[in-house]
């Protein structure tokens, strides 16, 4: 008994973690996050670091050297392939992303304001294509622009044209025309969310005081979804620009992306710190556009 | 619960949790079972060999032998060319069996990633022909590293009917401004770099040297605007010259023999220049894990039968001689095969191995040069 008495008094009472976490809020998150913190860092930061060590090492014959340098970076700033194959990359995802966008906000605007009882019905048929693999996604396309594909056949059964039109294919228009499509998804979604929370008594408060359908447009619709319309252009910017497979598939020689270099240096020319180099610096390229876009955002919704 | 409804639940937030977890489970668990339901019509993968390979060799012909002997097919994984495909192996991908070619043998086995062939252990063996393995470098203590499987050659394909040649055939036609976005290359370094040599005039003991580098380089950066597409898919390939798409492009046998099958006016060129000639064939993995399966993969590749295929379907050559038996005279000399492979062989030019730096070099030029640099 007395035995029994003293241990309750003295020795850490099995609720003590328990205790402590309800005094201190903050470990109380730090605890909760810690399964999907672990995960990132086993999925996310650990791979990163070791691109980035990676990316300072360099080769001799099959050997990789693993002693520190900035050569892959150095190389990247004197081969003017590099600065070209960015650049392009750049420009092509831009396109593609204001494509897609200018096309997807009246989609995403008819769902949200007329959709009516079948709005669900609507996004489903709208991300139907995205339920099979992106593969054939962009095979199909090949079999659409190819040059005995659906689009050329069918211009020349209009009589529109008499040579099929070489350029549709294995070029950098293919690749814009490709990524528009395969990534909409990504574009209608965010924007017809931000539609659908606009505040309908504001559009009726504009028509009240005498504000036309253009004008009530421009003054309360445009301005409230513009956060959706940034967050549509960072989630398909983002990936558009390290895109691999598209280019790969209807590119051509002229329509290779900065994606195409990468996987080249992993794979055939067997060169993994520069690829990891020039997978640092895409990165960054990336990070850099993207704080342009947050950027944007953040003055708009001043 | 009819799918309507359940849209319509959702839609309505009515959906209990219940329900959505039900068609939860009933979504996800069918991803997880589909791939087990056929599993027992196809080769159990842990009995077999896994036999890494080109595109197109991927095919049960091959393997009468082995079903006979193992009643069901080894694994297959494929690859697109060979530099992609060391590099795989060498960051501790394991196939039993992989398939390079001759000139890549002593790289590849520098690398300690291989080991020599037992020939005792393969009943087909004595039915080959030895020129296509006799060299110095394939051989190390009465063991050959490399087990040929078929021989070939890479030149120009091209419609006879939309392709208007002026002269003898020659690689010229692949640096035919006429036709510019009409002509097609194969993508892999160790095609394309060798026949520029054969273009720009360069021996092939001189593909070493700094000369030869620049002179290569150039041949390729001037032909590049004139290339539609790079690539090593012969099924692309057949289709865009089928079509005429591609009025000529480089590429192996099979590309030819699989059209005029189809009946599509198309000729492989004998350029004046020589073509580039190649065997090509198996090679054993250190570690193979399914070693004995190994053997009975190579014992079957180089059957009889195998080479007949290779011959009849591919215009490859075949490594087994009673294959010839099979042929007439005609019959070889349609499919630009010669009783005498050497004949052949000899015609053409044949790639010397070279070292793991030039390779290096080379791959990383010739990858450059293709995305326009």
């Amino acid at each position: 008994m007395t035995l029994a008495a003293g241990q309750s008094m003295h020795a850490a009472p099995p609720g003590a973690l328990v205790r402590f976490l309800h005094r201190h809020e903050g470990w109380r998150g730090y605890l909760l996050m810690a399964p999907a913190f672990l995960l990132m860092a086993a999925a996310i930061i650990f791979p990163i670091g070791m691109t980035l060590v990676m990316s300072t090492w360099s080769l001799s014959g099959y050997e990789t050297v693993t002693t520190p340098g900035v050569a892959n970076y150095t190389a990247m700033v004197e081969n003017p392939m590099f600065r070209v194959l960015i650049l392009r990359s750049l420009t092509i995802a831009l396109t593609c992303t204001t494509i897609t966008v200018l096309l997807c906000y009246p989609m995403a605007y008819y769902v949200a304001f007329h959709g009516g009882r079948h709005k669900a019905i609507w996004l489903i048929i709208m991300t139907l294509p995205f339920w099979t693999s992106y593969l054939l996604r962009v095979f199909a396309w090949k079999v659409v622009l190819g040059y005995e594909g659906v689009l050329n056949t069918g211009l020349i059964g209009l009589g529109l044209i008499e040579e099929p039109i070489a350029a549709l294919l294995y070029s950098q228009t293919a690749v814009t025309i490709v990524l528009a499509h395969s990534w909409a998804a990504f574009a209608i979604l965010p924007i017809y969310v931000s539609l659908e929370k606009i505040d309908r008594s504001y559009l009726e408060a504009a028509a009240d005081l005498g504000d036309g359908p253009w004008r009530r447009f421009l003054r309360i619709t445009l301005p409230l979804s513009m956060p959706g319309v940034v967050a549509a252009f960072i989630m398909m910017f983002v990936p558009t620009v390290g895109e691999y497979i598209t280019p790969a598939m209807v590119g051509g020689p002229d329509g290779m992306m900065v994606g195409n270099l990468v996987q080249a240096m992993f794979g055939p020319m067997n060169n993994w710190p520069a690829g990891a180099a020039l997978a640092v610096v895409m990165m960054l390229t990336i990070g850099l556009a993207g704080l342009v876009f947050v950027v944007i955002d953040r003055l708009l919704r001043r | 619960m009819d799918v309507l409804d359940q849209l319509g639940a959702l839609r309505e937030g009515k959906l209990s949790r219940r329900a959505f977890n039900r068609s939860l489970f009933a979504l996800g668990i069918s991803p997880v079972i589909m791939p087990l339901l056929p599993r027992r019509t196809l080769a159990a993968p842990d009995d077999h060999a896994t036999y890494f390979t080109w595109g197109g060799f991927d095919i049960p012909d091959y393997f009468d032998e082995y079903v006979a002997r193992r009643g069901e097919l080894p694994n297959f994984v494929t690859f697109g060319s060979a530099e992609e495909a060391l590099n795989k192996l060498q960051s501790g991908f394991v196939a039993d069996i992989a398939h390079p070619c001759l000139s890549d043998v002593p790289r590849w086995s520098a690398t300690g990633l291989f080991q020599p062939v037992d020939t005792s252990r393969l009943s087909n063996w004595s039915a080959m022909i030895p020129e296509l393995w006799d060299v110095p470098y394939n051989q190390t203590d009465g063991k050959v590293w490399m087990i040929p499987f078929e021989w070939g050659q890479t030149s120009i394909a091209y419609r006879t009917d939309l392709y208007e040649l002026q002269g003898e055939e020659s690689w010229d036609m692949l640096w035919d401004q006429r036709y510019a976005g009409r002509l097609g290359s194969l993508a892999a370094g160790g095609d394309v770099w060798w026949c520029a040599a054969i273009k720009a005039g360069i021996p092939f003991d001189q593909i070493h040297t700094e000369e030869a580098f620049e002179k290569i380089s150039v041949v390729l950066r001037e032909q590049r605007p004139l290339i539609r597409v790079y690539t090593d898919d012969t099924t692309s390939t057949d289709t865009a010259l089928a079509a005429g798409e591609l009025v000529a492009t480089m590429a192996w046998n099979s590309t030819v023999v699989s059209l005029q099958g189809q009946g599509a006016p198309v000729k492989f060129a004998k350029p004046k220049e020589g073509a580039l000639t190649w065997v090509c064939g198996m090679m054993l993995h250190a570690e193979a894990p399914k070693i004995d399966s190994a053997y009975d993969v190579l014992d079957s590749l180089i059957s009889e039968k195998a080479a007949i295929f290779n011959m009849r379907d591919y215009g490859y050559g075949g490594v087994n001689l009673k294959a010839f038996d099979q042929f007439t005279d005609e019959e070889l000399a349609a499919l630009g095969l010669s009783r005498n492979p050497v004949e052949v062989l000899q015609t053409g030019h044949f790639g010397i191995p070279q070292s793991a730096e030039w390779d290096r070099r080379m791959t990383e030029t010739w990858e450059q040069i293709k995305l326009g640099f």
